[in-house]
Order: C-alpha cells, then structure tokens, then sequence
C-alpha cells in the first residue's frame, strides 16, 4: 500500500499481497463472530474487500453512506475535544446491527450481523481483527512507479474513447 | 484516486459543487436515467422534507476495461446551502476532479461567487486549490428567462480560465459533455504525474 501526496494529488495504491492478506484476516472475522458480512472499504467509500453474503445489498452504495457517516461522527468528535475520532459507530436495528469501526491507513470496516448475536463478541473480534490489519498496512510496502505504470498517453487516449462510446445517447 | 490491484479496480472521485438550487443533483439524476443500468449504481439520495440535498448525492458510474484496468468514477453531490458547510468539507475529502455548477439566473450571481469562494477555502484548507485540481464550471439554466451573459460570468467567476459548459441540466443540455470534460481533466492530470 502506499499513500502518496505528489503535486496535491492523493493516491492510495493497495497490492494484491495486501488484498489477500486483509481477505484472510476478514474471513477469519467472520468465523470467529458469525457475522453475516463484513466489508473492508476506503475512507472515502471505495469498498476494497468483503467476507460473507452481499445478496441483495448495494455494497457501493452501503460503503459510501458508510464512510461518509464514519467521516461525520469524526467531526462530532472534534468537536468534542476527541482529536482522534470516535473509535467506532453502532447501529442498532430490528433484525440487523452495523459496527463501523476505524481501521487506520485511511480504512474502515464494517461487520454487519444478526441482532441476536452479542455485541461484546463482535466488539471483541473486531478489536483483534484490526490489531492484525493495521499491522498488515504498516508493514505494507509497494513500488509506487509500477503501481501507476499503467496511467500513461495510451490509458488517457482509451479512456476518452471508451468515454465517447459508452456515453453516446 | 484509489488503485486496487487485486481486482484491477481505479477509482476517481468527483464532485459536484455550487450553490443551492444550482441543479447539482439535476446533473446526476439525468445521468442515472440515461446510462445504461449495467454501466452504474443506483442513485443515493439524502435529501430534507423538502427533497433539498440534505448530506449527498452519490452515483457511481463504471466503463469497461482499458488496459486490463477498470476505471470507476464515484460522482458526489454537496448540500448547496450556506449551513451545511461541514457536510460539504467532508465529502470533498480525496476529491480528484469538481464540477462547479453555477445558476444563470442574474439574482443568484452573489450565490454563486460565494460557493466557489467556500470551495477554495475549503481546497486550501485541504492543502489544494482550484489551480491545482482538475475542475469544470458548468452554467447551468440556460433556458430561464432574466439569465447573465456568457461573457458577464466568465469574467465573474472564471477567474482561472477553466473548461465551462452551457447547460440546462433538468433536460439534460451538455450534462454528458460536462461529465466528459471533467473525467478527461481528472485522468489528464493522473497522465502528467506519471509521465
């Protein structure tokens, strides 16, 4: 992974040896609690991964309003003098909970489960499972040139094609 | 811009910008009626009572494969209203490209400045600025009557000489072309780092 700030443009680059790493980490999350699905996504509601049954859920969608909600509370928490942010956001529904919880690196993950399981399992295996993915995006290192590689002249060129094609109406 | 290597994924985030009833919401709206179902998500609205955009807008819209990666752009909407400064900043956060809408109407000129001051400030807050990200002003209601000239905004709100679009967005006017403009610009400006 690699957060890079060249010429004000932010760039977050994740390699497949981290993708596989975090799925491991998210299945095991999802053993461990019996959630129905937990969802892996970038801060700004980019879902990266997900463990579990999406039947019927718009994940794009769902990590959006997600991040977007986690961002929110993190204001409320500076307004409060919380510098860091609110550690997590619970939301507590009928049949379903929703635990949001900041995972660093510009991460956050969300563990959807049944209400009838115990919220101190899932706080409890969540807390372990971040401990192991912030661990896993530290030691994250990747080689920003060839991560970008592919956005050259060619890449730009397509784009603006496969543009005009698909959006001729 | 977010890469994902895994899945071969490349994200940009875009946002429409401008005051209060500017048609910011009116842009993504006809977008999602016009494109084909498989090329995007469903349309998220969070809007008051009053079907005023209360926190965002957000639609994500997906092209097929260039060079083995898919490119997917994440299109935000922000509340126009001068209270909600707060959501605005927060949905601004890792923004590749904005689409600056701005109202024709000669009443809303003053309107329309003071976004695009807020949008700046909170740029610069942001450690950017409207020279250094990609950007398009989109002059939107082009059809109602008592509108400023072309000439009369572009001297009051395109300072910097950026890219600008007549539009009428409820009909659908220069929506798509605003669109194009502003995804070029995002991915030109990726191609020159990299170059």
């Amino acid at each position: 992974m690699k957060l890079a700030q060249a010429d004000n443009v932010q760039k977050l680059i994740l390699s497949e040896d981290i993708y596989n790493g975090v799925a491991k980490i998210l299945r095991e999350l999802t053993a461990n609690t019996g959630a129905k699905t937990v969802v892996f996504c970038e801060s700004n509601g980019y879902p990266v991964t997900h463990v579990g049954d999406t039947k019927g859920m718009d994940l794009q969608a769902i990590s959006a309003l997600a991040a977007n909600n986690f961002s929110a509370t993190a204001k409320m928490a500076s307004m409060f003098g919380e510098g860091s942010g609110f550690k997590y956001v619970f939301l507590e529904g009928h049949d379903t909970n929703i635990y949001i919880s900041d995972v660093g690196f510009n991460f956050i993950l969300l563990v959807i489960f049944d209400a009838s399981i115990a919220l101190g399992m899932i706080r409890i295996f969540t807390k372990k499972a971040i401990g192991s993915l912030s661990e896993l995006l530290a030691s994250a290192k990747e080689d920003e040139q060839k991560s970008s590689q592919f956005l050259d002249l060619e890449f730009k060129t397509l784009l603006s094609e496969e543009l005009d094609r698909s959006l001729k109406l | 811009m977010f890469v994902n290597h895994a899945l071969q994924e490349i994200n940009f985030k875009i946002v429409y910008y401008g005051p209060g009833l500017s048609g910011k919401t009116s842009n993504l709206e006809y977008i999602y009626t016009k494109l084909d179902p498989t090329m995007r998500s469903d349309l998220v609205t969070l809007n008051t009572r009053e079907e005023r955009t209360l926190y965002f807008d957000f639609l994500q819209l997906e092209l097929g494969r260039i060079k083995g990666k898919k490119p997917r752009f994440n299109l935000y909407t922000v509340p126009g209203q001068a209270y909600y400064q707060f959501s605005r900043k927060i949905i601004l956060r890792g923004v590749d490209g904005v689409v600056f809408v701005a109202d024709s109407q000669q009443r809303r000129m003053g309107e329309n400045l003071d976004s695009l001051l807020d949008l700046e400030k909170n740029l610069i807050e942001m450690g950017s600025s409207l020279q250094q990200l990609p950007w398009v002003i989109q002059y939107n209601k082009r059809d109602l009557p008592h509108i400023e000239s072309i000439a009369a905004m572009q001297k009051k709100l395109n300072f910097f000489g950026t890219q600008y679009h007549e539009a009428v967005a409820t009909k659908g006017g220069a929506v798509i072309n605003t669109l194009k403009a502003i995804i070029n610009e995002v991915v030109s400006k990726m191609t020159v780092l990299v170059d």
